[in-house]
């Protein structure tokens, strides 16, 4: 019990808008994926690290495709069920130059303030 | 780019929330098999599988409604909601919604066609080039007869123009309705002669042609004339082809040199602008003579006050310079905008308030009747907050229910304007300035949607309030019909009325005076009489007057008088009502140059034998002026009572004499006193008056109007007239009036105003009768089981009406009291537009309460009367 609650503790909850980026490198680098196979797939990366309901996807997708930056069409899955896979567009991927520069200054940003805070 | 998308597709989504729901549905479906499965094949059971899923995954209802959060706007969706719901309610009882909303339209309607008066007027910038820095210059002196203001000396503007240094621009100008042939064509057009630099004033360069040069500047009669487009249009068939045309003015040629752009028409829609040289300063009788106006233009960044103090500086150099004429004469500097409205100002702003005040008491109005409904809705109310409903959510539901209705209302108002402005337009007197443009513009636009606002608020706050009391089980228990928040609604209705009455008194009150005050002004003698009287403006254009006019003039009266119908005929320099000079008197004396403001000062007129007859001016003694008074005999005069009085008080004047400062100092004999005129209406005083002989006198003789005193309606006579001129001589424009119509000018902005005021008064006065019954019939069915049970129990129906009397009369008094009061407050701002009624007269207060004090007892008395036939057995089986 203790150290489930510190392994949640260790977990990192997600910024706001990160989200969008790691949906976005995850499909360009993997191609056409469906939510849940995006979210297994997260989970992985993250090695559990990641606080994240599948559910909580769903709005990152519905923002990135209604920017444009993903296209989502129905089909159906090597067992033969249907899903909806979503892939990025060209315009997604230019995004990601741009979201990914933008992610590293703030990154860098904070790092530095807590450098000097903590100096 | 890709926000825009986003943006654009929430919005999408606002409008069809529904659109991607199965898709959604459908996908996380899909979503929770594909892990169902996944997990089965690492080797959990079905059931086990199920609940893994559903725990990875989250809540399936939390992750729509973010979704929903995230491709749309949620709370825009809720208004959207909500306004459907609104009309639906509104579809429910047509007629209801359609009441309200033709009300309040008719209020918000009459807000913006007066608002649009007030805008164009009041609001809106001169339409010249920086109107700001546009001032007239006008002088102030104390004369005997008390302060003269407006029109200044020639001599004067010379030292003023030469010496100031806060002007970038200075001018003055003369002028009025002209006549001037064009072509073969003799007319009447508005001519004003124009110093230069008049049109540097207003910045204003003519769009074809040139302003007037030096040569045309110097003395002597004028030469060139600079039209309007409008008038170069109508004459010539554009501005390019007018120049280089020939006007003739006075029987000498004018050519035209420049054309104005459209709508510079300044002063009063002058359509023809000649030049007039700067005058010899050193001509003393030139800083007596107060025959023209001026305007100038400030250096950029300079203050109205540097000007004005600048110019009292001037005019204290020209009082030592000038004693004789000068002392006490100051200089007042004014914005032109602020001259042009200053005398209308106070009148459209109590126009808009009484309009104002009228959509109040008719959102009150409204607003009692949307209350009995929401009490009749309160089972509704209480099923949607059974349902979840916030408080404040059924608040906003009530408020987006206003905002229908008022939107509604203030485009059907707008409509209303829109075909109404022209109308009001048409009934304001011509004595307001800019009417020609008035027109719906963007602050218009925004004053309709923000009054559309106010009165929807206004309209929800009740049912607001009230639905936010109800009590749920209350509501829901007894089926809503009746008596939720029972107490307080009723107070809350009560105090709508009191409000409804107190207001409807302070617009009666003001109705009242202003319509007393007309009255009054109706029943002044004015000194003639008016009725069956034509006018007929001729100008004989020829060079020298003393040849031609006279004879014209004396044949066409001799024509005129052996018409049938004709009672008298006579001609005058100007008819009451259009006093044309004023100047100075003495009596047996002929003063010398260094006296000129020694004299009293009076009005002058010149008449031939007749007129007096023809105007209804009584001759009290002495004689009427005939063919003795010609050119070569002896001088002679007839002065009014006022004169008499005023030069020899307690003597006679008649064969005494009297000079003038109008032509001539030569000595006139008084052979004759006629009686007093009010010449600029009847809220003026008499004023001492001269009149001299039309054929001894040559000044502006070349225009007169002839007065025709009938027995039917003089307009009929105009034909005969028109002709008779035409045989006498083609070229003479002639035009027509009537002497009631000149009157009526007087006091047409009175009429307007008590006309406006008084029917916007009727309005709230039926309005909250409406009230009063209203919340009688009310109180009458909240109590009907009562009443039932006491008429069973053997109350008789005089208790029965005294029993429900009690409150309404306490509202009625309330409402009075309060109505009176604050009709004291605010009645006083209209006392500089009344006529011998004070703002606190008391007999109109007394009639006011007591017409409404009736009107709401019978609106009372009715409800009260019915509930009498209440039967009690169906009233309390109904219980």
């Amino acid at each position: 019990m203790a150290s489930a609650q510190r392994a949640q503790k260790d977990r990192v909850e997600l910024l706001q808008g990160t989200l969008d980026l790691i949906v976005l490198r995850a499909l360009a680098t993997m191609g056409p994926q469906h939510a849940y196979a995006l979210a297994a797939r997260l989970e992985q990366v993250g090695k559990h690290a990641l606080t994240l309901n599948q559910g909580t996807l769903y709005p990152a997708l519905v923002r990135l495709e209604q920017s444009g930056w993903i296209k989502g069409t129905w089909q159906t899955t090597e067992n033969n069920r249907e899903a909806k896979y979503y892939a990025i567009t060209k315009a997604g991927r230019r995004a990601i130059e741009k979201q990914t520069e933008r992610w590293r200054r703030l990154a860098g940003l904070v790092d530095k303030l807590l450098v000097s805070e903590g100096a | 780019m890709a926000q825009l998308r986003r943006l654009l597709l929430r919005l999408y989504n606002v409008v069809f929330p529904a659109r991607s729901e199965p898709d959604l549905a459908r996908e996380l479906a899909s979503h929770l098999t594909l892990m169902e499965e996944d997990l089965q094949r690492h080797g959990m059971t079905s059931d086990e599988a199920r609940l893994a899923a559903r725990r990875a995954f989250g809540g399936v209802e939390q992750t729509k409604e973010h979704h929903r959060d995230t491709r749309s706007f949620v709370w825009l969706d809720d208004v959207r909601r909500d306004v459907a719901y609104a009309l639906r309610t509104a579809r429910r009882s047509p007629g209801f919604a359609l009441l309200g909303v033709a009300v309040l339209a008719l209020g918000i309607g009459a807000n913006t066609a007066v608002f649009s008066v007030v805008n164009t007027v009041l609001l809106k910038p001169l339409p010249y080039q920086d109107p700001d820095r546009i001032v007239t210059l006008t002088t102030d002196l104390v004369r005997d007869v008390g302060p003269i203001r407006g029109n200044i000396a020639d001599a004067d503007f010379q030292d003023w123009r030469s010496q100031a240094t806060t002007f970038e621009a200075m001018a003055y100008f003369q002028g009025g309705a002209t006549a001037v042939v064009v072509g073969e064509q003799a007319e009447y057009t508005r001519l004003t002669r124009v110093s230069d630099d008049f049109f540097r004033v207003f910045g204003v360069r003519p769009i074809v042609g040139r302003l007037f040069g030096p040569e045309e500047l110097r003395s002597g009669p004028p030469s060139a004339a600079i039209v309007s487009s409008i008038f170069a249009q109508s004459h010539f068939g554009g501005s390019g082809q007018a120049i280089g045309r020939t006007i003739r003015l006075f029987n000498r040629p004018l050519s035209i040199v420049g054309v104005t752009p459209s709508g510079f028409a300044f002063p009063d829609g002058t359509e023809i602008w000649t030049p007039v040289p700067l005058p010899n300063a050193a001509n003393p009788l030139l800083r007596i003579g107060l025959n023209f106006r001026a305007v100038g233009r400030l250096k950029s960044g300079l203050s109205l006050e540097q000007a004005q103090s600048e110019m009292a500086t001037i005019a204290g150099r020209l009082e030592q310079q000038y004693p004789d004429t000068n002392t006490g004469t100051r200089v007042v500097v004014m914005r032109l905008h602020e001259r042009m409205v200053g005398d209308v100002r106070l009148m459209l702003y109590m126009l808009l308030a009484a309009v104002g005040l009228v959509l109040l008491i008719a959102c009150t109005n409204l607003a009692t009747l949307l209350l009995a409904r929401a009490t009749a809705r309160a089972q509704e109310i209480s099923v949607r907050a059974a349902l979840g409903a916030s408080r404040g959510r059924i608040v906003r539901q009530m408020l987006i229910e206003g905002l229908v209705q008022g939107l509604a209302a203030g485009t059907a108002g707008l409509g209303l304007a829109f075909g109404s402005t022209k109308t009001l337009v048409a009934f304001i007197p011509g004595n307001v300035p800019r009417l020609d443009e008035i027109a719906i513009d963007q602050r218009v636009l925004f004053f309709t949607l923000l009054v559309s606002l106010i009165s929807s608020v206004l309209l929800a706050l009740a049912p607001a309030f009230h639905a936010s009391q109800v009590q749920l089980e209350n509501g829901l228990r007894q089926g809503g019909t009746r008596s939720v928040a029972g107490g307080r609604t009723r107070r809350v209705r009560e105090a709508l009325v009191v409000v409804q009455l107190a207001l409807a008194v302070v617009l009666l009150a003001g109705g009242g005076l202003l319509i007393r005050s007309f009255v009054a002004l109706q029943n002044v003698a004015l000194g003639f009489e008016p009725q069956r009287v034509l006018v007929i403006d001729a100008t004989v254009a020829t060079a020298d007057p003393r040849q031609n006019a006279s004879l014209f003039f004396r044949d066409l009266m001799a024509e005129m008088s052996k018409v049938p119908g004709v009672v008298a005929t006579g001609a005058t320099m100007a008819a009451p009502g259009r006093v044309d000079s004023t100047g100075a008197y003495w009596i047996d004396h002929v003063p010398q140059p260094s006296e000129m403001r020694t004299g009293s000062s009076n009005v002058n007129s010149i008449v031939a034998p007749g007129t007096f007859a023809a105007l209804g001016i009584p001759l009290v003694r002495g004689r009427e002026f005939d063919d003795r008074d010609v050119r070569d005999a002896p001088m002679t005069a007839i002065v009014n009572e006022t004169l008499a009085r005023r030069a020899l008080p307690g003597q006679d004047v008649i064969g005494h004499t009297i000079v003038c400062a109008f032509d001539t100092f030569e000595q006139m004999t008084i052979v004759g006193v006629v009686g007093d005129v009010r010449q600029a209406g009847p809220a003026d005083e008499s004023r001492p008056e001269c009149y001299m002989p039309y054929l001894q006198h040559f000044y502006n003789r070349a225009t007169l109007s002839v007065v025709i005193r009938t027995t039917t309606d003089p307009m009929l006579l105009s034909e005969t007239v028109r002709r008779k001129a035409r045989e006498l001589a083609p070229t003479v424009p002639v035009r027509f009036t009537t002497l009631d119509a000149l009157t009526a000018q007087n006091v047409a902005q009175p009429r307007f105003r008590a006309l406006l005021i008084g029917e916007f008064a009727a309005v709230a006065l039926v309005l909250a009768v409406i009230g009063v019954f209203g919340v009688m019939a009310y109180v009458v069915s909240q109590r009907r089981a009562e009443i039932g049970l006491r008429v069973a129990l053997g109350a008789t129906p005089a208790q029965i009406i005294w029993l429900l009397l009690g409150r309404g009369l306490a509202v009625i008094g309330i409402g009075l009291t309060a109505g009176l009061l604050g009709a004291a407050l605010t009645t006083r701002y209209l006392g500089s537009l009344l006529f011998e009624i004070k703002p606190t007269d008391p007999l109109t207060y007394i009639s006011v309460a007591g017409l409404l004090a009736m009107t709401s007892l019978v609106a009372l008395y009715v409800p009260a009367r019915r509930a009498t036939k209440i039967d009690p057995l169906v009233a309390l089986r109904c219980e």
